[in-house]
């Protein structure tokens, strides 16, 4: 549309509903997470014309109960912060002629790009109240154990740098941050980042394109050259030491975590196909209900509940977590072990191959059934400056040989064994 | 087949009861790639007292049989586990065990017949053994604790404690340890062969199929067997009271949990739908996103998000609960306390009721987007007796003197708990 706003349409007669997402994507940095993550949070409260939540939820309701969704993503290198709004489609209204799609349209972007300023701020009761919500949801990151383990381990890996932030921010940085400096940030934030703008839905015979450059909020948006990282897999060289981290919580069951690194060369790094084959070594791990851990650990030994593993492309790690009985940490660390090393050894049949492709084919064939999922894949493909259809992502899956994956496996290495127990 | 047609969402069920028992429910889905099916029992945590058809006696089952039925159903006699099989197929399979019911289900983008066979030969085919009981007593075990370690669960468990007296509900529907450790062969076996008959059960699919061929595949994959009479089930008398009003219990956590349980009079058959949609409006009037209620407690800072809320019932027991987050829960009980007061007394205001309505009819609407949704969704209403179509209908037609009476008869003071979980 300008440079650094792009828009994206997918039509498609699936659903009752239509669903607009905006994503403002920038680079993750400490000094930037705290104020993106209260922000998200103060927009929604009010804005120029609707002021109050009560008044943008009234609309809402009206409009058939349309869906107002904020949140934050990290996405490789970057912090996304995501605004959505899905509502029915207007072939399942009991009455003609709402046009929910452009009502929609107008709301979230009154939402995002049309706040409510007084003084030059933003409201200083929502930023004092939203600095107690944010406050709450960063404490409450212990609250759930299961993630709270997979994010420290993660904190571990990556000391000081991006990839260890916490999404939602830190404490420590609320304080300094007020209605002034944050509308300023805002102004900055809305002036340099960029900016997706997705709607999916049936829309035959809709003018999408026009409907969003009449939409007064956009169209008064600025060309600009957009701050973010392309994101790209980043190299590691091996030589840091096993870590291991134990840390104590009140847990009847253990969190067992080990992050592995994926040591790679630059031109393996570089080659498309690279992501894919991780993603197929991962299912046969333990990305699967046939995978070695699920089988290995959670059903022949029946040391855990949960057995499972998962591939990050972007920083380059592989994840296994398991819950498991506080005195059985040996056992299952070793076990794990031995997976990893049959990987390596090639220890895996073509059944095995076969099945994780079956069941990361059908995956992909599901993306298109779901209309967030659909978007959040094309994001992440604008996100790393790729255009990989759905079509070309199963065919990179369906040709990765066995070799491929033996190389791949030799490649994983510890970084961190960490474990939350009692 | 009957076909009963919804002209707002623009769907069709084709529903067929099969001379074995079988009630068959088929949505078709045009242009989908994903086929979900879900074969339901009539048979949860709750049915551990019952008279098998044809018996005299009363059975009485350890508590946690129906969760434990559930894991094992995938061990197969040629050492094989379905799950695996399936899952081997591309295929995303799971099974669940609520209080009410059990069911089976898979979703498939592709290899959808092949699964097919695998998914109706293990429903049908049990296999247990004294090994293999043994050996689930552990993964069942390290399932049971990982709940343990979940707030959220603890201060559910604990309203529904507080509610009831004598209704099983009020127990974790894996059982505890100890109760299951009392499970072996020949109970499953009883319990498989009473409950899994096919006059007991519900399938439904959804997805792009045509509905007579559909019907078809599953027919012949059906092994013979007849329908068997009722299955008496036997709950003790419910008294109306509550046990506790109030309950706590100490977990780390860093804000208090909270759960409001309201027990109600289970609804009339006729008056279900009625009666839920009802409770459903009530609820987001009193405490729903745009209430004066909730923008009160979020701008104090007594409560920082949502609650949910929901209104549960079968033919033995019906309730509302309402869950959340506070750092001030005792705040939260007094203020929703004086809300319900606030409309007991000076009644509903009609433009506040029309656009709640609208919200929740186009949350009806948006439940049709996705096949598994939809699949749950009727064999969850068939289990209760309902046509899910009705819900569309019915809140169009919902009227404000109805839900004043709803009001009255469900959202009473003596009839409430309160359940909170904090640091100690």
């Amino acid at each position: 549309m300008k440079q650094g706003i792009k828009l994206h349409t997918i039509n498609t007669n699936k659903f009752k509903t239509n669903l607009i997402a905006i994503f403002l994507s920038t680079p993750l940095i400490r000094e930037n997470v705290t104020k993106n993550s209260l922000l998200v949070s103060v927009l929604r409260r009010g804005c120029e014309k609707y002021r109050t939540q009560e008044e943008i939820s009234k609309k809402l309701e009206e409009m058939y109960g349309a869906e107002f969704n904020c949140g934050l993503d990290k996405i490789g290198k970057n912090h996304v912060l995501k605004f959505y709004i899905e509502s029915i489609n207007d072939e399942f209204l009991p009455q003609n002629g709402e046009n929910m799609l452009k009502q929609s349209m107008d709301i979230l972007s009154e939402i995002i790009f049309n706040p409510l300023i007084q003084d030059e701020g933003f409201n200083e009761e929502y930023i004092n109240q939203e600095k107690e919500n944010v406050k709450q949801i960063i404490e409450a990151k212990k609250d759930n154990k299961a993630n709270y383990a997979i994010f420290r381990c993660v904190e571990e890996m990556y000391k000081n740098k991006p990839e260890g932030l916490y999404k939602y921010g830190y404490t420590e940085d609320l304080e300094e941050i007020n209605t002034k400096n944050l509308y300023s940030y805002y102004n900055q934030l809305i002036n340099t980042c960029k900016i997706d703008i997705f709607i999916s839905g049936k829309l035959d015979g809709i003018e999408v394109e026009k409907l969003v450059q009449e939409n007064e909020n956009i169209s008064k948006l600025q060309e600009r050259s957009p701050l973010f990282t392309v994101n790209k897999p980043e190299q590691k060289n091996g030589e840091k030491e096993e870590n291991e981290v134990e840390e104590k919580l009140d847990v009847t069951q253990g969190k067992l975590v080990i992050g592995y690194d994926v040591i790679a060369s630059k031109d393996e790094l570089e080659n498309k196909k690279f992501r894919y084959v991780g993603m197929l070594y991962n299912a046969i791990l333990g990305g699967t209900a046939t995978s070695k851990l699920f089988q290995n650990v959670r059903e022949k030994e029946s040391l855990a509940y949960t057995a499972s593993s998962s591939f990050s492309y972007y920083t380059g790690n592989v994840f296994i977590n398991a819950g498991i009985e506080i005195e059985n940490f040996e056992k299952a660390n070793n076990i794990i072990k031995e997976q990893i090393e049959d990987m390596k050894k090639g220890e895996f049949t073509e059944e095995d191959i076969k099945n994780a492709k079956k069941v990361i084919i059908s995956n992909i064939d599901g993306i298109s059934d779901e209309q967030d999922t659909e978007i959040i894949y094309f994001l992440g493909q604008e996100l790393s400056n790729n255009n990989v259809t759905l079509e070309q992502y199963k065919k990179y899956i369906q040709d990765i040989s066995k070799n491929k994956i033996e190389v791949f496996a030799k490649k994983i290495r510890i970084n961190t064994i960490y474990f939350l127990r009692n | 087949m009957q076909i009963i047609e919804n002209l707002k969402v623009k769907e069709k069920v084709y529903i067929e009861k099969l001379k074995n028992g079988l009630t068959v429910m088929i949505i078709p889905k045009e242009g989908i790639k994903k086929k979900y099916i879900i074969w339901g029992t009539r048979y949860g945590s709750n049915d551990s007292k019952f008279i098998v058809p044809g018996e005299n006696q009363v059975t009485e089952v350890p508590k946690g049989v129906a969760h434990f039925l559930e894991h094992k159903m995938f061990e197969q006699e040629n050492g094989r586990n379905s799950l695996d099989v399936l899952s081997s197929l591309g295929v995303n399979a799971n099974a669940f065990t609520t209080n009410t019911h059990t069911a089976y289900l898979y979703e498939a983008t592709d290899n959808f017949y092949e699964a097919l066979d695998e998914f109706m030969d293990y429903v049908q085919h049990p296999y247990f053994t004294d090994e293999n009981v043994e050996k689930e007593k552990g993964i069942i075990g390290q399932e049971i604790m990982m709940y343990d370690d979940y707030p959220e669960w603890k201060v559910y468990l604990n309203a529904l404690e507080a509610m009831y007296h004598t209704n099983p509900v009020k127990l974790d529907i894996t059982g505890t340890i100890e109760t299951i450790s009392h499970i072996d062969k020949e109970i499953l076996y009883k319990c498989y062969n009473t409950f899994y008959n096919p006059s007991n059960m519900c399938l439904v699919v959804c997805g792009d199929f045509n509905p007579d061929e559909i019907l078809k595949d599953i027919e012949k994959r059906l092994i013979d067997n007849k329908a068997e009479g009722e299955i008496k089930r036997i709950y003790e008398q419910e008294n109306e009271t509550v046990v506790n009003p109030k309950v706590e219990s100490n977990m780390e956590v860093s804000i208090p949990l909270f759960t409001l349980g309201i027990k109600c009079i289970p609804p009339k058959q006729k008056e279900k739908v009625k009666t839920h949609i009802a409770i459903d409006v009530l609820l987001n009037l009193i405490i729903g996103e745009s209430s004066n209620l909730y923008q009160e407690l979020y701008k104090s800072g007594v409560i920082l998000n949502m609650p949910t809320f929901e209104y549960e019932f079968t033919d033995e027991y019906a309730h509302i609960l309402i869950s959340g987050i506070s750092r001030n829960p005792d705040i939260f009980f007094d203020m929703i306390n004086k809300e319900i007061d606030n409309y007991l007394i000076n009644g509903i205001n009609e433009q506040d009721f029309e656009r709640i309505k609208k919200m929740i009819y186009g949350e009806y609407i948006k439940e049709y987007n996705d096949v598994s949704n939809i699949a749950r969704i009727f064999l969850t209403d068939f289990m209760k007796d309902v046509n899910s179509f009705d819900y569309i209908e019915e809140i169009t037609t919902l009227d404000i003197e109805y839900a004043k009476q709803v009001l009255r008869d469900n959202f009473k003071k003596e009839k409430m708990v309160f359940s909170v979980v904090k640091a100690s």
